[in-house]
């Protein structure tokens, strides 16, 4: 899992263009929207995009990411169970 | 000397349910909709609803109009279709030297960008001032085209610039021109925004899911009149206005702020109870509508009575405010509200006069609103009872107070003077950006046209003490030639079917080339109006009449504005200036 939380990280920052953060910036357990990291609706959807390409799941809409990307802990947790790819 | 007076002296609606702007009212009171569910029609593409063409029809539209020439694209036939039929019987000869020509488009030809028949794509061709020439030259038109591309709005405000351009004398004519057509580019976007429903959409319902998209042109010629030559009954533009909600690139404000001062702007001088109607954006996804309702309530207008034609046309994108302004006029000319197809049951937090039927009128006059990517929003009024002229301005004069360039070379200058830089092409705004900003991540996440706009205004600004808003006192309006091009490119690449289709939507959202004056708005907190045209050449007279058309507008008080053109990444020049109004009366 934490293997799988760090590639999250890196796979999230590169999607996202944040430039200016490092891995080990993004707390695993923290909001991913909100305050932290500054992450806005679109970002919402390139989420979307990124774990249909990389692990081959489709979420149906932006209200289904808002559960899976409550954080990187969560997200990868819904990774493991989830991927197809 | 009064102002002269701006009324339409033709139109033209060419829709999938009919050809001419009567045909259209009568299609669309006899609840025909074009709306349709499409399966199959691009690789990648899931199934959609949508008003798009039928190929044979079109085809023998064209024909009857002799406009099958395989020199002019999809896109262009379309637009040369509802122009030559507006035209006709409008009295205006489009090969004169007092009318210009304004195209109002999103993305013009922008499948040609993702036709796998033709390698390489063919950029040129894909450009709107390619087809906004070859439409003013099939008319012998002889002046310079200008395209307006302001992402949904573009219509209105294409309407407005007109009306601007003619009141100042530059010409008497102006044929103002939507169209957009729908292809794998734009519907892959929108459902990667997940912002389509898979059904005819709801406008302002409690189950709206989505828009649809659509295609269509709309042409709309307006004269300039002396006010005793006004003909009974013509319809007049009245007012017009563009204000930005500085808040986001796109998702729509949840004050509907700039929706809210464009419809106070346009309506500030007469009762709600003089209006027919207020023809809305009505797209029906859940936040568009909301944010309509709440602008609507703000402006004062919740007991006018309100409509959506997106039920019968879809999203018709640049097309859409010509075309709803043109089926407005002709429903109210009639006494008719017309219906909002889709609607039953109101779902929206504020409450509006809205039905699924038509209703009857007794006013003249109403009030057309759209809102778009980029923040921007846009309003008009046209009545055919207009209130007396107002008395010309003087003439309104602007002084430079800054100035600011960068080119890929390495040229960087400002008032302060030249500020050296070792690196080029792409490298270069990432030096700017580290040396100049560096607080602002959102930067990395923009196309190139927009980090090269951002940062020439950042520049232009820096230090300016009235820099930072909110203020709406300041407008933006920006000038390119290949506009969102070198984006457009990069988005196709995420379009690989079948081995790597994956739309980006932090990509499409770039695709508009307004979105870089949108995010020079969000970053000052500008909430005036923001403009983006897209012209043949880098004509510095041309672009001068555009900035002069800003002082139009009476809340503008300074103006930023300039030239970005950036057709490929490591290739882009910027020239931006500070201009403040000097004479206001």
């Amino acid at each position: 899992m934490e293997e799988l939380i760090q590639q999250l990280k890196e796979e999230i920052i590169q999607a996202l263009n944040l430039e200016d953060l490092r891995p080990e910036d993004i707390d695993a357990d923290a909001p991913l929207f909100g305050d932290g990291l500054g992450l806005d609706s679109i970002d919402a959807l390139e989420l979307i995009v990124l774990l249909e390409k990389n692990y081959g799941i489709r979420l149906a809409d932006a209200a289904a990411g808002k559960e899976v990307f409550r954080s990187v802990r969560v997200m990868a947790e819904y990774v493991a169970a989830h991927r197809t790819k | 000397m009064a102002q002269p007076v701006i009324v339409k002296a033709g139109g033209c609606i060419v829709s999938p349910l009919a050809t001419g702007t009567a045909a259209n009212l009568e299609a669309v009171l006899s609840g025909r909709s074009g709306l349709r569910l499409h399966s199959g029609r691009w690789p990648g593409v899931e199934p959609f609803t949508g008003a798009l063409f039928d190929e044979a029809d079109l085809a023998a539209r064209c024909a009857a109009a002799g406009l099958d020439s395989p020199r002019l694209t999809r896109f262009e036939r379309l637009a040369l279709l509802s122009a030559t039929e507006a035209l006709r019987g409008s009295g205006v000869d489009p090969s004169a030297a007092d009318v210009i020509f304004i195209l109002s488009s999103t993305k013009g030809n922008v499948g040609l960008l993702d036709d796998t028949a033709a390698a390489p794509a063919d950029t040129e061709r894909s450009l709107l001032p390619a087809s906004a020439a070859r439409i003013a030259a099939h008319f012998g038109n002889p002046n310079t085209p200008v395209v307006v591309c302001n992402a949904c709005i573009s219509g209105l405000s294409a309407l407005i610039t007109a009306a601007r351009l003619l009141r100042a004398g530059r010409y008497r004519h102006a044929v103002v021109v939507g169209a957009d057509c729908q292809s794998r580019f734009i519907v892959s976007g929108f459902q990667a925004f997940k912002a389509l429903s898979p059904t005819a959409c709801r406008p302002f319902d409690a189950a709206r899911d989505g828009l649809n998209p659509g295609e269509a042109s709309a042409t709309l010629v307006l004269s300039a009149c002396e006010p005793v030559d006004v003909p009974p009954g013509a319809w007049v533009l009245e007012r017009g206005a563009v204000r930005n909600d500085a808040n986001h690139i796109s998702g729509p404000s949840r004050t509907g702020e700039g929706s809210f001062r464009a419809l106070r702007a346009v309506c500030g001088d007469i009762s709600p109870a003089q209006l027919a109607f207020v023809n809305t954006h009505g797209t029906a996804t859940p936040y568009n509508d909301e944010m309509e309702a709440i602008a609507l309530h703000r402006a004062g207008l919740a007991d006018v009575p309100v409509n959506s034609l997106k039920g019968y046309y879809g999203h018709t994108m640049g097309a859409a405010g010509i075309l709803e302004v043109l089926l407005s006029m002709e429903a109210a000319g009639r006494g008719i509200v017309l219906p909002t197809r889709g609607y039953r049951q109101s779902g929206v937090s504020r409450p509006l006069s809205l039905s699924d039927q038509a209703r009857h009128t007794d006013r003249h006059a109403f009030v057309k609103v759209m809102s778009g990517f980029g923040g921007c929003n846009a309003a008009v009024r046209f009545s055919q009872e207009p209130a007396a002229p107002a008395p010309a301005p003087g003439t309104a004069a602007a002084v430079c107070l800054r100035t600011a360039r960068i080119d890929s070379d390495g040229t960087v200058h400002t008032d302060r003077g030249t500020h050296p830089y070792a690196e080029r092409g792409a490298a270069l705004l990432t030096a700017i950006y580290r040396r100049e900003v560096n607080d602002y991540p959102k930067f990395f996440k923009m196309d190139p046209l927009s980090r090269l706009g951002f940062l020439a205004a950042e520049l232009l600004l820096a230090g300016d003490p009235g820099r930072f808003g909110p203020r709406d006192d300041r407008a933006v309006l920006l000038c390119s030639r290949t506009g969102s091009l070198c984006n457009d490119l990069r988005y196709v690449r995420t379009l690989q079917w079948p081995e790597a289709y994956f739309p980006s939507p932090a990509v499409f959202v770039y695709t508009l080339p307004n979105i870089v004056a949108g995010e020079i708005a969000i970053r000052n907190r500008y909430l005036g109006e923001t403009s983006c045209f897209l012209l043949p050449a880098d004509d510095t007279g041309v672009q001068a009449a555009l900035a002069a058309t800003a002082w139009a507008d009476p809340a503008t008080k300074s103006l930023v504005c300039g030239w970005i053109d950036c057709p490929d990444a490591d290739h882009f020049t910027a020239r931006m200036q500070l201009l403040q109004r000097t004479t206001t009366a």
